[in-house]
């Protein structure tokens, strides 16, 4: 690579190179000299909006702004004459005329860079003695912000955060002059995935957290450097901590994973860890009903249950929610203590999908997506799954990247996308081989109907000669009925484009539990069960190496009775399952139900022993990211009543069955797995292993539409939801909102739904009621209902039998005629 | 010597300034001195601690607890959007430096003239929100139509 030129400048009598290009702004934080800023921000392009920056430039007759500045050869620059400091307090003084000074009530109070700098570089004392701005206040924008536009300086950070980071544009500035003020766009509530980041950049008390509000004070958290597991991102994050309380959690910068952002998910979605509802104390079922009991006891009943079965009648399923030291010592439990293969922690996937057929998991390092110049989307709503890494693709979108989505439903964000191939159910098979027909050179075959040859043609074209493709599949392709095809054309395309496929797929610590081997056929660290047998000999004594059941394949035996004991660990099958009614007919059939986890879903209150689990905000101990960065967790609290971490439950339970499991905490877990798992350590990436694809293992039938159920259901993925844990966390559940589903107008039209209004779905098997959400971005003939919301669970309507599920819509109140 | 001795016996027969305490106590202590704390109010009743924890950061001995909480048309405790739910001082811990009373920005906690402060137990020694506001405004000794 060939240097980058350099300028010389003097700044403060101090000689300093910089390249060509940097600011003297840049140039001089460099140097370690202090320039005040406000409206600058060191991820988004300089603005000069606030003129606090101002230096003193030898033979430029006026102070400038160093932020704006560019550096050049010669340039003598100081930052404390007595002009620079004349002009600093001006400009403070000007800034202090309308702001309220209501420090004490301000949220931002203690951690404020207006408080700060005026300390520092402000006159000290106001001459303005005029009335004040008065605004209103404080105005809420949405259910987690909270504006405070007397308090606005006006630097427009947060709306160029929308414009140039998020690319949501979810604030705007309006007015001008003395009545300029920040608002939403229709001042509707705020429309954004990232609206928390405003907060943490705005350099007043202007934007702040519903959720914070008077919470607490900056000197009274003890911040905790963590991880957040709530996607599978692995953003660093902070939780600060008050007492036992986790009062906010905020971004921890990280160049390789979240930079400094996160998501709102990740800044309002940790509200649940104290929640009320979190279980204290194990569970017991007796006379129908559950009695609280000691873990003694509890103990003792799971471990003599145990031991009136054997092995391969036990199973394991779940294991998402469990750090990579707790997904160890589980494969190490059922492996060598019960004795059993069954285990998985892929509870969503469908029987028969390739959703099992594939590792789950990013090749590509997250940080390289900004680097991409072009990105496919398969069937990956990639703003609604993975939230921080689309910031990532904005960027690559800034430097001219195309991005190509092939999914049943627009994605939000369809303005970045330069072709979206909007596709109807049962067609993304053939889109995706006629796209990558095409970038094989030969002409496409036939494009499904309602799609564009030449647009087709174009994608493949600038597929065909990217230099940094990236491929990503995601659920709602894999789960599809043609899912098989899709995967299909997607290897092959990534065969041709010379990149791999990152499999979206994964929430949590998914790509952890792989790891550390909760699946039924692979070793700790993706290797073959024969070949790590001796090894784990060694390491846990004797234990089995058969390949066990899946998590589907699971649920069959159960329904079929063949399993006397079923373990659920930090899932809730109820509602994870693609088929609920199959659910109920395994639990109907299964003695003895174990469920480890931090609430009563709906999973524990069909259980026989309900233990409690610690989060894993409450944990000591690592998790794997979804392109298998390995990062630690810390405890940040301790946890509610006598719950417990779940490797220890796990240990406790061994040593009933007259096993030892012993560990001195989660680093020596840590080592051994070290020792098993080529790859593992703190911030490293473990690579994913692509096993060899399997054949679908059953042919596609066609489907056909079932009389009165005219629509197609398209499962989908919500970033707000009201799950377990999201609907325990305040914000999010106000995010969420109630239940929805999206239907196409012209669908809308025929039964007379209109937007916000309660219909509901019906299929074969069951129905769920949500309020109608009415637009294009689904096609005709196609209903879009998100899962993750307990009340209206998609797996009511699903029968993982049938290829496609076919519904009927019904509006429960009759529009009213406009 | 004898100058030495001179000045003991006149102090020697000069009235005790030693006061026996309890049974007698001085009739008042200086207006500058400071005892327990007060929460005081405006005359209007509305308090006038608007739970900034800026006596929190400030007070050397760590003695004051504060939790805020937001103030709602139907339940308006303080002036502005933010009051203190919880209140707590340590009186036990308190060096009584007025610190506090200083940092305050809204003239809420005075420092009182109350010495007597003596408890069987120390939890009893941990004043609450109840027990530091002042009863009526006014009622601690200050101007409650005082700016700070
Ligand atoms: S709200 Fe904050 S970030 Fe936005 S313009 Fe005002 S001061 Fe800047
Ligand atoms: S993107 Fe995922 S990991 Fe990052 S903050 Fe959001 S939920 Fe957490
Ligand atoms: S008087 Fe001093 S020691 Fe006592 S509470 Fe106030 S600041 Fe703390
Ligand atoms: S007493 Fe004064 S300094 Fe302390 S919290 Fe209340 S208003 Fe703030
Ligand atoms: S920081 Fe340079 S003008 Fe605002």
């Amino acid at each position: 690579m060939s240097e980058q030129p350099t300028v010389t400048l003097t700044i403060d009598g101090k000689a300093l190179s910089a390249h060509k290009g940097t600011t003297v702004y840049q140039a001089a934080t460099r140097a370690g000299i202090e320039i005040p800023i406000f409206c600058y921000h060191d991820r988004m392009p300089p603005l000069g909006a606030c003129r606090m920056c101002l230096v003193k430039v030898e033979k430029q007759p006026k102070l400038q702004t160093s932020c704006t500045l560019e550096a050049a050869d010669g340039m003598v620059v100081y930052t404390d004459t007595p002009e620079v400091k004349a002009g600093q307090e001006a400009i403070l003084e000007f800034l202090l005329i309308n702001h309220p000074l209501d420090c004490p009530i301000c949220d931002k109070g203690g951690e404020c860079p207006l408080q700060d700098q005026t300390y520092k570089f402000g006159p000290g004392r106001s001459r303005f003695v005029e009335a004040k701005r008065d605004f209103a206040k404080p105005v809420s924008l949405g259910p987690a912000l909270v504006l405070d536009r007397e308090r606005c300086i006006l630097c427009w950070r947060c709306v160029r955060f929308g414009e140039i980071i998020a690319g949501d544009d979810a604030l705007k500035g309006f007015e001008r002059g003395f009545s300029s003020e920040i608002n939403t766009p229709f001042t509707l509530p705020v429309q954004s995935k990232f609206i928390g980041n405003t907060i943490a950049i705005c350099p007043v008390g202007a934007l702040t957290a519903k959720s914070y509000r008077f919470i607490s004070r900056p000197w009274d958290n003890r911040p905790v450097q963590s991880t957040c597991t709530l996607c599978g991102v692995g953003c660093a994050v902070e939780f600060d901590v008050r007492g036992e309380r986790i009062t906010r959690t905020r971004a921890r910068e990280h160049p390789a994973v979240n930079d400094i952002w996160l998501c709102d998910l990740g800044f309002f979605g940790h509200a649940f860890v104290d929640h009320t509802d979190r279980l204290r104390r194990p569970l017991m079922r007796r006379e129908g009903g559950f009695v609280e009991t000691t873990w003694d006891e509890a103990l003792s009943q799971i471990a003599s249950r145990l031991g009136r079965t054997s092995g391969p009648r036990v199973a394991m399923l779940g294991g998402a929610r469990l750090t990579n030291e707790d997904a160890y010592v589980a494969t190490r439990f059922f492996r060598a203590v019960v004795g059993t293969p069954h285990l998985d922690h892929r509870v969503d996937a469908r029987p028969q999908s390739p959703d099992l057929a594939v590792s789950w998991g990013m090749g590509t390092a997250i940080a390289d997506l900004a680097l991409a110049d072009c990105v496919v989307l398969i069937g990956c709503d990639i703003t609604e799954t993975y939230p921080v890494l689309w910031l990532r693709m904005k960027q690559a979108t800034e430097r001219g990247a195309t991005i190509i989505a092939v999914t049943p439903k627009a994605l939000e964000i369809q303005r970045f996308v330069r072709w979206q191939f909007l596709h109807r159910s049962g067609q993304g098979g053939a889109v995706m081989l006629a796209l990558a027909d095409a970038v094989r050179g030969t002409a496409p075959r036939e494009a499904p109907q309602g799609i564009d040859r030449t647009a087709l043609a174009a994608a493949a074209k600038a597929l065909g000669s990217a230099s940094r493709p990236v491929v990503m599949i995601g659920r709602t392709a894999l789960d599809a009925p043609d899912g098989w095809q899709m995967l299909a054309a997607s290897g092959e395309m990534c065969r041709k484009t010379g990149t791999e496929l990152n499999v979206m797929r994964g929430k949590g610590n998914a790509f952890g539990a792989t790891a550390a081997g909760l699946l039924p056929d692979v070793a700790p660290g993706g290797r073959a069960l024969a070949d790590a047998a001796s090894e784990l000999r060694q390491a846990w004594g004797s234990l089995t190496t058969e390949a066990g059941m899946t998590a589907p394949e699971i649920l069959d035996a159960a329904v079929a009775g063949g399993l006397d004991v079923l373990f659920v660990i930090g899932a809730d099958l109820a509602n994870d399952v693609p088929d609920r009614e199959r659910w109920r007919a395994a639990r109907a059939r299964l003695p003895f139900l174990v469920v480890q986890d931090a609430f009563l879903t709906e999973t524990a209150q069909m259980a026989d022993v309900v233990l409690p689990a610690l989060v894993a905000a409450e944990k000591d101990g690592t998790v794997t990211s979804i392109e298998g960065r390995v990062q630690r967790v810390r405890a940040a609290v301790s946890g509610p009543g006598d719950a417990r971490g779940d490797w220890a439950i796990l240990a406790a339970l061994a040593a009933r069955l007259g096993k030892t499991i012993a560990y001195s905490g989660w680093e020596e877990i840590f080592n051994e797995m070290r020792g098993l798992i080529p790859g593992l350590g703190i911030d490293e990436r473990l690579p994913v292993r692509h096993p060899p694809l399997g054949k679908p293992s059953e042919p596609e039938r066609p489907a056909s539409a079932a009389g009165g159920f005219p629509l197609i259901l398209i499962p989908g993925e919500a970033l707000f939801d009201r799950g377990v844990l999201t609907s325990r966390s305040p914000t999010i559940a106000d995010l969420a909102g109630e239940p929805w589903a999206m239907l196409h107008p012209d669908d809308a039209g025929t039964i007379d739904a209109a937007d916000g209004e309660p219909v509901v779905i019906t299929s074969a098997r069951g129905s769920v009621a949500v309020r109608a959400r009415i637009s294009p971005v689904v096609l005709p003939g196609h209903v879009f209902l998100p899962r993750g919301y307990d009340a209206a669970p998609v797996n009511t309507l699903i029968d993982v039998n049938e290829p496609v599920t076919f519904v009927q819509v019904r509006a429960l109140a009759p529009a009213a005629p406009s | 010597m004898l100058k030495g001795m001179a000045v003991t016996f006149r102090y020697l027969f000069r009235p005790p300034i030693t006061v026996v305490y309890p049974e007698q106590k001085r009739p008042a202590v200086q207006p500058r001195f400071k005892g327990r704390h007060w929460l005081t109010l405006y005359e209007d009743g509305m308090e006038r601690c608007v739970g900034c924890e800026l006596c929190v950061i400030v007070c050397p001995s760590q003695a004051i607890y504060v939790k805020a909480a937001e103030n709602t048309p139907e339940h308006q405790v303080s002036k502005g959007e933010r009051y203190a739910e919880e209140f707590q001082i340590n009186e036990l811990r308190c060096i009584f430096c007025g610190l506090c009373e200083e940092a305050c920005p809204t003239g809420a906690i005075v420092l009182g003239r109350e010495y007597e402060l003596a408890g069987y137990t120390r939890a009893s020694m941990i004043y609450t929100k109840p027990m530091l506001t002042e009863p009526y405004p006014g009622s601690s000794g200050r101007d409650p139509g005082r700016e700070i």
